[in-house]
């Protein structure tokens, strides 16, 4: 009789220690980062996430003091899978346009962006003549359709250089980060493809993570490794290494 | 002026206080004061504190922001170099490229200087690009390249800057606080310095006076009298320490009282039998100890039976009060008579040898003798006085004095009016003593 309560006693100190042992482990942050869109994310040689948002994600992380797992994603789905709540937060610069604003919280920018129309030489933007590629889900995508333009939609960055130098688009219309890697791609140098900033307010202005809607407590806390990555200037060593200018 | 300290004697100075509640007051007058300072310090820890916040949370990201636009206006200007100086048309195309990102970045045309700049940069180089260097143009570029170096230039010292204002404001707030704590210690030190006075003003110099009353009480001296404390407490104790003093005056006096009735005869005023012998023992002690001549006395009024048969006992005692002033006039400081018994009288004479005595008593006999008694109705009566005397250095004081009595037996029994010395048979003849008896001492009261 004794020894059952001694072996009873034991196994309800050994749950209880299991119980405090597993409060004591944070969580891990799930976290969406894309891999077709250098550079700000893309895969590197050793097949992992890497780019500008994945460093600042990285450095986010650390500054919070959580252990976070990333997942590759398409940018179609960002938005509707962390308001779903399948991720913490996602690792995507995301213009901040109101609908996207009602489905998910969206941290305090941390660059501003625009938007760039990359097209061979005299089509112009809305031009009849214009065929235009964008990647699906992209704030860019949303416009031209808005546009009534005729759009080829694409799921990765990593479509267009085909697409633009078989001649079956002669346009893009990217982000200004992407536009980078895209302009030093060397099959479509030949193109003597022209830029041109679009300045419309769909297609410029704060660029944001978003974050869980139903965690607003995570939302305050990227913000503030935000402001702390930045004044320390992690923020802008991922800048340097990433990009040629200040993404502000 | 003088109403007024008139009003303020009465109704301040004259007041007693508590002291638990005046200290009370002064304490909590002290702590309103302190919190209020420590209030008025902590308003200017709360300025620093939101200066340092606003430096760390707005001023320093502003400098940062403004440190990357003179970065991107820097690689403004680099890039442009490249258009020149590339080493391909490719290298050229994606300097002119950047060129054009940077002057439509937002953050550059958020600013209106940079924006203006940026865009003239940009077309000057596309137009370059498109009709072609020269020598001209570069020395053109040159120019705008410099301008674009200020202009950095001017961002990052603009961005160094922000901070100083929130430094200096820092500073001021500082320097204030640093004389708020000079003047918060002035403050502790003045009130401390008041407590320390008050302290000693109403606590300690009142329990000093007191400890001194105290003291002269012990001693018997003259108790000076109390200034009136204005603590309660301390005149409360001032006041039981006054009738301490007057029960302890009246004990004094009871007990003296009392030594006087224990110690003397109430009719004569001289001491008792008893108090005599107890002190004429001590001195024949003292005289044997230090083999110094003493002797004693006894001497009886003759026939004073008599005087009471036939006057009655208040012309005798009367007689008595005589007799008893008259030995305090003849007798020397240093002889004790007391009243033995009666109309009978014992004596001690010491440092005095028995031919001294002899003389002294022969004058206490003549003076008696001479005496004359005034009985208040115009009457009065002459008494003798018959004396035995006893040499005393040696043997018992009881021997002494039954050896006296002895002598004095004789004197009656020879007549009276005389004085018998113990162990001579007969009485000195009496007209050669009287002769002798200038060269006797004399008496105090006659000296």
């Amino acid at each position: 009789m004794a020894k059952t309560g001694i072996q009873a006693c034991c196994f309800l100190l050994m749950a209880l220690a299991g119980s405090v042992l597993a409060e004591s482990g944070e969580r891990v942050l799930r976290v969406a980062v894309l891999t077709n869109s250098p550079p700000m994310s893309y895969t590197d040689q050793t097949g992992k996430p890497a780019g500008f948002n994945v460093g600042v994600a990285r450095a986010l992380c650390a500054e919070m003091k959580v252990r976070c797992e990333l997942s590759v994603i398409e940018l179609a789905d960002v938005v509707e899978a962390v308001a779903a709540g399948k991720f913490d937060f996602s690792a995507v610069s995301l213009l901040a346009t109101p609908e996207r604003q009602a489905k998910v919280l969206f941290s305090k920018p941390y660059y501003r962006s625009n938007s760039i129309w990359f097209a061979q030489a005299g089509v112009e933007p809305g031009a009849e003549t214009a065929r235009v590629a964008a990647v699906a889900g992209s704030a860019q995508y949303r416009y031209a359709k808005a546009q009534g333009w005729n759009v080829r939609t694409v799921d990765h960055h990593s479509e267009f250089p085909a697409l633009l130098s078989e001649g079956r688009v002669n346009a893009v219309l990217i982000p200004m980060a992407t536009s980078l890697s895209l302009r030093e791609n060397p099959s479509i140098q030949p193109l003597g493809l022209e830029t041109t900033v679009l300045q419309a307010p769909e297609l410029s202005g704060d660029v944001c993570f978003s974050v869980d809607p139903k965690n607003p407590e995570l939302r305050d806390r990227i913000n503030a490794a935000f402001d702390q990555i930045k004044r320390d200037g992690r923020f802008d060593r991922l800048n340097t290494e990433y990009l040629p200018f200040r993404l502000q | 002026m003088s109403a007024w300290q008139a009003f303020l004697r009465k109704h301040w100075m004259q007041r007693s206080w508590p002291a638990g509640k005046a200290f009370a007051w002064l304490v909590s007058l002290f702590g309103l004061a302190f919190a209020a300072q420590i209030f008025w310090l902590a308003g200017d820890q709360r300025q620093v504190l939101e200066s340092s916040a606003r430096l760390l949370n707005s001023t320093v990201p502003s400098t940062l922001e403004q440190f990357r636009l003179a970065r991107n206006i820097e690689q403004l200007r680099l890039d442009g170099e490249r258009v020149f100086s590339g080493r391909t048309p490719v290298a050229r195309q994606q300097a002119l490229f950047i060129v054009s990102l940077l002057s439509s970045h937002p953050a550059m045309l958020a600013d209106r200087r940079t924006a203006a700049l940026a865009s003239e940069v940009e077309t000057f180089l596309v137009q370059a690009a498109r009709e072609g260097m020269s020598e001209q143009r570069y020395a053109e570029w040159d120019t705008l390249s410099n301008r674009l170096s200020l202009l950095a230039d001017d961002f990052s010292i603009e961005g160094a800057n922000l901070a100083t204002d929130d430094l200096q404001l820092m500073a001021t707030i500082m320097l204030h606080s640093q004389f708020k704590l000079a003047l918060v210690l002035a403050l502790v030190a003045v009130f401390l310095g008041g407590f320390l006075f008050l302290i000693h003003r109403h606590l300690i110099r009142p329990l000093q006076k007191m400890d001194k009353a105290l003291n002269e009480l012990r001693s018997g001296s003259a108790l000076t009298p109390f200034s009136r404390a204005s603590m309660a407490e301390i005149r409360a104790v001032e006041g039981a320490i006054g009738q301490l003093r007057d029960v302890m005056h009246e004990n004094q006096k009871a007990r003296q009282e009392l030594h006087v009735l224990a110690t003397t005869d109430s009719l004569t005023g001289m001491f008792n039998r008893r108090h005599f012998l107890a002190l004429a023992e001590e001195e024949i002690k003292r005289a044997h100890r230090y083999a110094r001549p003493i002797c004693v006395g006894m001497a009886d009024l003759d026939h004073f039976k008599d005087i009471n048969d036939r006057y009655g006992h208040a012309v005798g005692d009367r007689v008595l009060q005589s007799i008893s002033d008259l030995f305090g006039h003849t007798l020397r400081q240093s002889d004790w008579v007391s009243r033995y018994g009666g109309e009978e009288f014992a004596f001690m004479f010491t440092e005095t040898t028995i031919e001294e005595a002899h003389r002294l008593a022969e004058r206490l006999r003549q003076r008696t003798a001479d005496n004359w008694i005034d009985l208040g109705d115009g009457s009065g009566l002459q008494m003798t006085l018959s004396l035995g005397l006893a040499e005393a250095s040696k043997g018992s004081l009881e021997a002494a004095l039954g050896r006296a009595d002895a002598a004095l037996y004789t004197a009656k029994k020879q007549g009276r009016n005389r004085v018998v010395i113990a162990g001579e048979a007969t009485a000195t003849p009496r007209k050669a003593v009287h002769e002798s008896s200038d060269d006797l001492d004399l008496p105090v009261d006659e000296r």
